[in-house]
């Protein structure tokens, strides 16, 4: 042997393992967790500037705190607490719907990186390394909740900026970040315990659900109000960043992070690699249904997910339709109130049907998430190899891509049709007036904005396929930001007109306004068209 | 004039920077088992996408029975194929693919499927994630070679099978010929295209070297043979099948070996041999060996 082969072998690296570890659970996360620290800054601290505004459209603070009583509104932005204060007034507009973004964020993120990546097959290479599964799921979880307090300072941070206090923008910094990490860790644990990426986020998702739903009933009915404390929302509110701040709900949901994110890294240490806690069984006989074409095939994909949504949507909307009473006991308490809902924006919310509208228009973000994950789930499957085999049959692109969005399409119509049978059947049940016909025409009336995300998610897949899930759900989750962040800012009317919510009429409280749905529909086609040109051009990435 | 059943004339394709293929002109008559031989990296699976109408060429034409390869509403009702790297659902089983694939498919030979089934030893009840590389390419190949299509074009589709299942591929190639398909076979074993092609294409780095009638490859496979001795060095300058004899020391030379060994084994015998190495060469070093390292 030469001198020189004689010094051939593995060479000590000197970098610690977990810092590779490190670096690629960042690699994959640092883009989401940019954006979403971003929103988290621009949305706090515009609403901070918009309390000027509101506080003056009113004729006293008082006025908007009996405004925000109100139990409708209550179950949309949680309890008011401290809104004479700009600080109080940002954490009510903006608390909720952050904590949901980082809450969905995490958990999505968190199944992604941990399970997804695993069941791909990526983690073996990983795991043949030096570095025991454990320490890489506790390294990519300790990423996500690094993201989860850089969002949370963000929070401060905007709030601060903007003059409120300083100390109430820490506990609502703090707050945000932990309902964050809160599901972050669960989606760390679901990702142990099922062994496919798509049941260990369902079973995240529906944890998630069970907890705002949970918050919801919470803030909605006074009685059951003890039912904070088992929803990490109800715990973020129960600190009460700018009225008194109370540390306890925040330091329990912290243990309570703690606990499931400890839970998930050794449970990692204790089940086969690929493999979950509940792994799907290893063989069944065939189900032969829904095989015979392309566009049955398309059908059956799309089944599973439908009905998870379906239930998850339809849950939510049934409780709307519950909460419709309190909303009518306090209309007889409080005449002036719809007077007062006019002047704050919130036209119509004093009628039942007022009330259903305005939640209903919020049912096109999660229908238009939903279109644009299932092409996400297309881009997916042809980025992952799997529709390598069907794309080698006699079978042309356009007929894949027009039999998914046709059986999108059909799973939108179900979807908002149980989010509107639900309400109804909610409203039913406590004797409210809505109406069967009216809840359906109320939920029916958002499908043009679900197929504008539809039409962004094939205009995606044909030019962008890497960005399906993105710019699929721009129209309906970025136009509401949009609205929002126009409205309460003050921007120049013409950016709030950009979003599809500015064209939406207030169905069942209004009639539909039947030519922007007609545009929008068009606009969605023109898109889907146009994505379908570059379907048929590109290169397949197989 | 009855079409070819493979043709491609000037086949480039560039990703970004790397020119994937170059100038490709192929043609395979129909009824031909065609290798089309390479090492990694040299175009081959990019030839296919091509062919399967997945990707674009950058220029140039490929066509399958005379039919641009691009409308695969029609040349794909004639042809079944196997990727390099299968992937299947997760949730469908073994069962549920083959049956989606022959519905969605160009026909399939059921009783042939079932038959197939058996020769691969595969379990049709697991759900695709719970298959390994290799039976994944199983339940591809079944499906493949059940649709008795006019042309089968496989990826190099034995790179995750065990040497019996490699067996029951030949077997399936063979009938699949005397049936009168064409296949298209890529490949980087040069044993595997020597045992069941006709003609073999080699390229590298996206440009075709050479097709040959498999016959001739044959001078493709030498042995390079390592000899020392102790008496006078042998003369093999008689020994056509000994070439590149190379004088490495004063009591030892290397020569390669062509064909039979007889007459160079005879002539080495006379100088008193002490030892004597033989080895394989890699396709690898064939390749440089033969195209001397750069392409034609
Ligand atoms: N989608 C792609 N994007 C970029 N480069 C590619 C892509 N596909 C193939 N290549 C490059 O083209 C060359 C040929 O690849 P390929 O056809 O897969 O080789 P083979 O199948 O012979 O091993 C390689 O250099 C590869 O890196
Ligand atoms: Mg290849």
């Amino acid at each position: 042997m030469t001198p020189a082969s004689a010094r051939v072998g593995p060479v000590p690296y000197d970098q610690a393992p977990w810092r590779a570890v490190t670096a690629l659970a960042w690699r994959q996360v640092r883009r989401g967790a940019l954006v979403v620290t971003a929103l988290t800054a621009a949305m706090s601290a515009t609403a901070v500037a918009a309390h000027r505004s509101a506080v003056q459209d009113l004729e006293d603070a008082a006025a908007l705190e009996a405004l925000a009583g109100n139990p409708a509104i209550r179950t949309l932005f949680g309890e008011p607490v401290s809104l004479d204060d700009p600080g109080g007034f940002a954490v009510w507009r903006t608390g909720t719907a952050l904590a949901v973004v980082l809450s969905v964020w995490g958990l999505l993120a968190a199944t992604r990186i941990i399970r997804g990546e695993e069941d791909a097959g990526r983690w073996e290479v990983l795991l043949a390394g030096r570095v025991p599964v454990t320490t890489v799921v506790a390294r990519h979880v300790t990423v996500l909740v690094a993201a989860q307090v850089l969002a949370g300072a963000a929070a401060f941070a905007g709030l601060a900026a903007m003059g409120a206090a300083a100390a109430g923008a820490a506990v609502h910094g703090a707050g945000l970040a932990l309902c964050g990490i809160f599901f972050t860790a669960v989606g760390a644990l679901t990702a142990q315990v099922f062994a496919t990426r798509s049941a260990a986020t369902g079973a995240a998702v529906a944890a998630f659900g069970a907890s705002m739903l949970a918050k919801m009933v919470a803030d909605g009915l006074p009685a059951l109000g003890w039912l904070h404390w088992l929803s990490p929302f109800g715990l973020t509110a129960l600190s009460r960043p700018y009225g008194g701040a109370s540390l306890w709900p925040l330091l329990l949901l912290a243990a309570a992070g703690l606990a499931v994110a400890v839970t998930a890294a050794a449970a990692s240490g204790r089940r086969d690699i690929r493999g979950g806690y509940l792994s799907p069984p290893s063989g069944r006989a065939p189900r032969l249904r829904l095989l015979g074409s392309v566009q049955a095939f398309a059908v059956r994909r799309t089944l599973r997910p439908l009905a998870a949504w379906s239930a998850g949507i339809g849950a939510y909307y049934l409780l709307i339709g519950v909460l419709t009473l309190s909303m009518t006991a306090f209309l007889t308490d409080n005449p002036r109130f719809a007077e007062l809902a006019a002047q704050a924006g919130f036209a119509g919310l004093g009628t039942v049907h007022g009330y259903t509208a305005t939640l209903f228009a919020l049912l096109a973000v999660p229908a238009g998430a939903f279109a644009a994950v299932r092409l996400a789930a297309l881009a997916a499957d042809e980025a992952d190899r799997r529709l390598t085999l069907l794309f080698a049959q006699p079978v042309t692109r356009t007929r894949v891509l027009v039999a998914e969005t046709a059986a999108v399409c059909g799973g939108l119509v179900v979807l908002v049709t149980v989010a509107g049978l639900a309400t109804w059947v909610g409203t039913e049940a406590v004797g409210a007036d809505l109406g069967l016909l009216a809840a359906l025409h109320g939920a029916w009336n958002v499908l043009p904005i679900a197929l504008l995300c539809l039409g962004a998610g094939a205009l995606a897949l044909g030019w962008a396929p890497r960005a399906v899930a993105f710019i699929g759900s721009l129209p309906a989750a970025g136009g509401f930001l949009l609205k929002v962040i126009a409205d309460s800012a003050g921007l120049p009317a013409w950016v709030a007109l950009l979003s599809p919510f500015a064209h939406l009429a207030a169905v069942p409280d209004a009639p539909a306004h039947g030519q922007a749905s007609l545009l929008m529909t068009a606009g969605a086609v023109l898109a889907a068209t146009a994505g379908l040109v570059g379907y048929r051009l590109r290169d397949l990435h197989l | 004039m009855v079409s070819n059943a493979v043709s491609t004339q000037s086949l480039s394709k560039r990703y970004g920077r790397v020119l994937a293929l170059d100038g490709l002109d192929l043609s395979v008559p129909r009824g031909e088992v065609f290798g089309f031989l390479g090492p990694n990296g040299a175009g081959k699976s990019t030839t296919i996408r091509l062919l399967l109408g997945l990707a674009r060429p950058t220029s140039g034409r490929a066509s399958v029975f005379g039919d641009d390869a691009r409308d695969v509403a029609l040349t794909h009702r004639r042809l079944a194929y196997v990727p390099a790297d299968v992937a299947l659902w997760s949730q469908l089983t073994g069962a549920e693919i083959l049956e989606l694939l022959a519905r969605t498919g160009p026909g399939t030979d059921r009783p042939y499927r079932d038959e197939l089934v058996r020769r691969f030893e595969l379990d049709l009840s697991k759900p695709g994630r719970a298959y390994s590389t290799g039976n994944r390419q199983k339940v591809a190949l079944v499906a493949a070679f059940a649709t008795r299509a006019p042309l089968l074009v496989l990826d190099e589709p034995t790179s995750g099978l065990d040497p019996l299942m490699e067996r029951a591929f030949r077997h399936a190639v063979h009938e699949a010929r005397d049936h009168g398909q064409t296949v298209f076979l890529s490949s980087h074993q040069l044993a595997e295209v020597e045992a069941v092609c006709d003609r073999v294409a080699i390229l590298r780095a996206g440009r075709l070297v050479d097709v040959a009638a498999v016959t001739e490859l044959r001078r493709l496979h030498r042995t390079e043979v390592t000899v020392s001795f102790a008496g006078t060095p042998p003369d093999l300058s008689r020994v056509p099948a000994a070439e590149a004899v190379e004088v490495t020391g004063p009591a030892s030379l290397r020569f390669t070996l062509t064909g039979p060994p007889g007459p160079a084994l005879e002539a080495l015998a006379a100088a008193d041999v002490t030892s004597l190495a033989v080895r394989e060469p890699s396709l690898e070093e064939i390749f440089l060996g033969y195209y001397g390292g750069t392409p034609q």
